[in-house]
C-alpha cells in the first residue's frame, strides 16, 4: 500500500454501447455526446476498428473533428484500444516486421487522434513490446496491455512481460487492468439469458457448480489446465442433452469471467496504467453481483492509483432486455461509492482528469523491489 | 456477438432466379476480407448453388476466393453487405425464409501455434421480396 491514495478517473469505453450503436441508434458523433452530457465521463475511450472508419488511417480533417468535437462537450481522451490482429492473413500468422509494422500504424493513429494510451493486446510477446517501446516514445503513447481472463497478473506470461517492462525501462510500457480476470461468480444476466433459451434450472446450477470449483481453485496455472476447463464446459452441455450451449458456456466460463483474486494485480500493480472496470451486470440491489468492484476500486485508490477505469459492460452479448446506459450508470455510481468508502474519489470533473492523467502517465519508471 | 442481426428485415431482393440479402457483421469491430471465411443463402431451405453466391461490399462484388487474401476491403460495423446468388425467391408478396451462415476469422485471437479462433453464425429471418 502506498502513503497517497489514489483518485482514479471515471471514464467509460464506447465498446459498452456496442448494441446501440450496431443498430445505428447513435451515431459516434451522437454516442460521445451522449457520454458527455449523461455523466458517463470524463475518460473516454474508443476501439479504433470499431469506431473510425478506414482505421487505422487517419485524415487530418477528421482528426481535427474528432479532437475539437471531444474538447466541445468537455470529455477526456484515455485509451485507443488497438488489435494485434496476428492472423489477418488466414492462411499464415504475421511475422514479426510485419506485427511491429502494423501496431506501428495504429499507435500513430493514437497520437494523431489525440489518445495518450494504446490498449495493445496478450498476443505481443515481450519481444514485440520491446521493439515497440522506441516507437510508443517517439509518439508519446503509452502502450497498455491489456491482461484480460483467460490471462491474470500472476500468469507466467504477464510476469514475463513485467519482467522485460523492468529490463527495458521504457516510460510507456505498461498494463491495462481488465477486471474480468478477477471474478466471483458466473454472471447472473447471462444465467438468465440461457434460462431465456431453455435452460433448465438443473443445467444451470451445474454451470455454476463447475465454474465454482474452478474459483476454488484458482485460475489456471497453465494453458493445458486451460484447456481442460474449457473442454468440461462443452463436456457438460452435452451430458445435460443441450451441446450447442457448450461453446458457449466455454468460451464465457473461462474466457469472461477469470477466477483469480483481486489481490493479484499487486503483481504487476506499478505499471497498470489504464484499467478496464469490466463488469456484467447489476443487480436489484443496484450492485455488480458476480465482479467485485467495491473490492477492485478500493485496491485501486489504496495502491495510489490515478488512472482512468473505463466502465466496459460486457453484458450486452446477451442482454437484450436492459438498457446498457442504465446498467452503466448504476456500475459508476458503485465504483464512486467504492472510491469515498476507501477514503478517496473518484474524479468526474474533465480539467482535472486532464491533470490527474497527465501526472499519472508521467509518473516514474517503476522498478521491481 | 450479435448473430440475431446479421439478416437485415425486408431487404430480399430478386429477379425471379437470383436474390439477394443485405448482411450486418455479428462482431463490434471491422473485419478485413480475408477473414470472411464464407456464408451460405438459403430461401424457404433451398440453397443457392454455392458458385454462384457472392458478396458485395464496399460498392463492389466478390467471390470467398477473392476475399482470401484482401486486407484492403473492410467490413464496417455500421455497413451491410450484400450477399447474393442463384435462388428464386418470388416477389408476389408471399413470406419467404431467409437462411444466412457466415464464417468469420477473428484475427486477434491466436488459438494454437498457427491459428486464430473462427465462429460461425446462423441466422434466419422471415420477409416477403422485392422485384430487383
Amino acid at each position: 500500500m502506498t502513503e497517497t491514495l489514489g483518485t482514479p478517473i471515471q471514464g467509460v469505453t464506447l465498446y459498452s454501447f456496442t448494441r446501440a450503436s450496431h443498430q445505428r441508434e447513435y451515431d459516434l458523433e451522437a454516442l460521445i455526446r451522449k457520454v458527455a452530457a449523461d455523466g458517463y465521463g470524463p475518460g473516454l475511450e474508443i476501439i479504433g476498428f470499431s469506431s473510425f472508419r478506414g482505421f487505422p488511417a487517419i485524415d487530418d480533417s477528421f482528426a481535427g473533428w474528432f479532437k475539437d468535437l471531444v474538447a466541445e462537450v468537455g470529455l477526456t481522451q484515455t485509451s485507443l484500444a488497438v488489435n494485434a490482429d496476428i492472423g489477418i492473413h488466414r492462411d499464415r500468422l504475421l511475422d514479426q516486421d510485419e506485427l511491429i509494422e502494423y501496431m506501428r500504424l495504429q499507435i500513430e493513429a493514437a497520437a494523431k487522434l489525440g489518445f495518450p494510451i494504446a490498449r495493445v493486446q496478450i498476443s505481443l510477446t515481450p519481444d514485440s513490446m520491446e521493439q515497440l517501446a522506441p516507437i510508443a516514445e517517439k509518439n508519446d503513447v503509452t502502450l497498455a496491455l491489456e491482461v484480460h481472463a483467460d490471462q491474470y497478473a500472476s500468469h507466467p506470461r504477464i510476469l514475463a512481460l513485467r519482467d522485460r517492462y523492468e529490463k527495458v525501462g521504457s516510460p510507456r510500457l505498461a498494463f491495462t487492468a481488465d477486471w474480468g480476470a478477477t471474478v466471483t461468480g458466473f454472471a447472473p444476466s447471462l444465467l438468465e439469458a440461457y434460462r431465456r433459451r431453455g435452460a433448465s434450472e438443473d443445467l444451470l446450477a451445474q454451470v455454476v457448480d463447475l465454474w465454482n470449483g474452478y474459483y476454488a481453485e484458482g485460475p489456471p496455472a497453465n494453458q493445458q489446465v486451460h484447456g481442460q476447463r474449457f473442454g468440461s464446459f462443452i463436456g457438460l452441455a452435452a451430458r445435460n442433452g443441450r451441446p450447442e450451449l457448450g461453446i458457449d458456456f466455454a468460451i464465457n466460463g473461462t474466457g469472461l469471467f477469470g477466477p483469480a483474486r483481486v489481490e493479484d494485480w499487486l503483481e504487476i500493480m506499478p505499471w497498470v496504467r489504464h484499467v478496464h472496470g469490466k463488469f456484467f451486470g447489476i443487480d436489484e440491489n443496484h450492485e455488480e453481483p458476480s465482479v467485485p468492484v467495491r473490492d477492485l476500486v478500493k485496491l485501486l485508490v489504496e495502491n495510489g492509483y490515478s488512472g482512468a477505469i473505463s466502465s466496459e459492460y460486457e453484458g450486452w452479448h446477451w442482454n437484450h432486455w436492459q438498457s446498457p446506459f442504465d446498467i452503466i450508470r448504476d456500475e459508476q455510481a458503485v465504483q464512486r461509492s467504492a472510491a469515498s468508502n476507501a477514503g478517496s474519489r473518484m474524479i468526474t470533473d474533465n480539467a482535472e482528469a486532464k491533470r490527474v492523467l497527465a501526472a499519472h502517465l508521467a509518473a516514474p519508471v517503476p522498478h521491481l523491489n | 456477438m450479435i448473430p440475431d442481426r446479421i439478416i437485415e428485415q425486408g431487404t430480399l431482393t430478386s429477379n425471379g432466379s437470383r436474390s439477394s440479402v443485405e448482411v450486418r457483421i455479428p462482431w463490434y469491430r471491422a473485419l478485413p476480407g480475408s477473414c470472411i471465411a464464407g456464408a451460405t443463402l438459403s430461401i424457404d431451405g433451398i440453397p443457392a448453388d454455392p458458385g454462384s453466391v457472392r458478396w458485395g461490399m464496399n460498392g463492389k462484388e466478390f467471390t470467398f476466393d477473392e476475399l482470401r487474401d484482401n486486407t484492403d476491403e473492410w467490413w464496417f460495423p455500421l455497413d451491410s453487405a450484400v450477399l447474393s446468388g442463384d435462388v428464386p425467391a418470388a416477389a408476389d408478396g408471399s413470406e419467404h425464409t431467409v437462411d444466412v451462415d457466415l464464417t468469420l476469422y477473428i484475427p486477434y485471437i491466436v488459438i494454437s501455434e498457427n491459428e486464430v479462433l473462427h465462429i460461425e453464425e446462423h441466422d434466419t429471418k422471415t420477409m416477403k421480396a422485392v422485384n430487383a
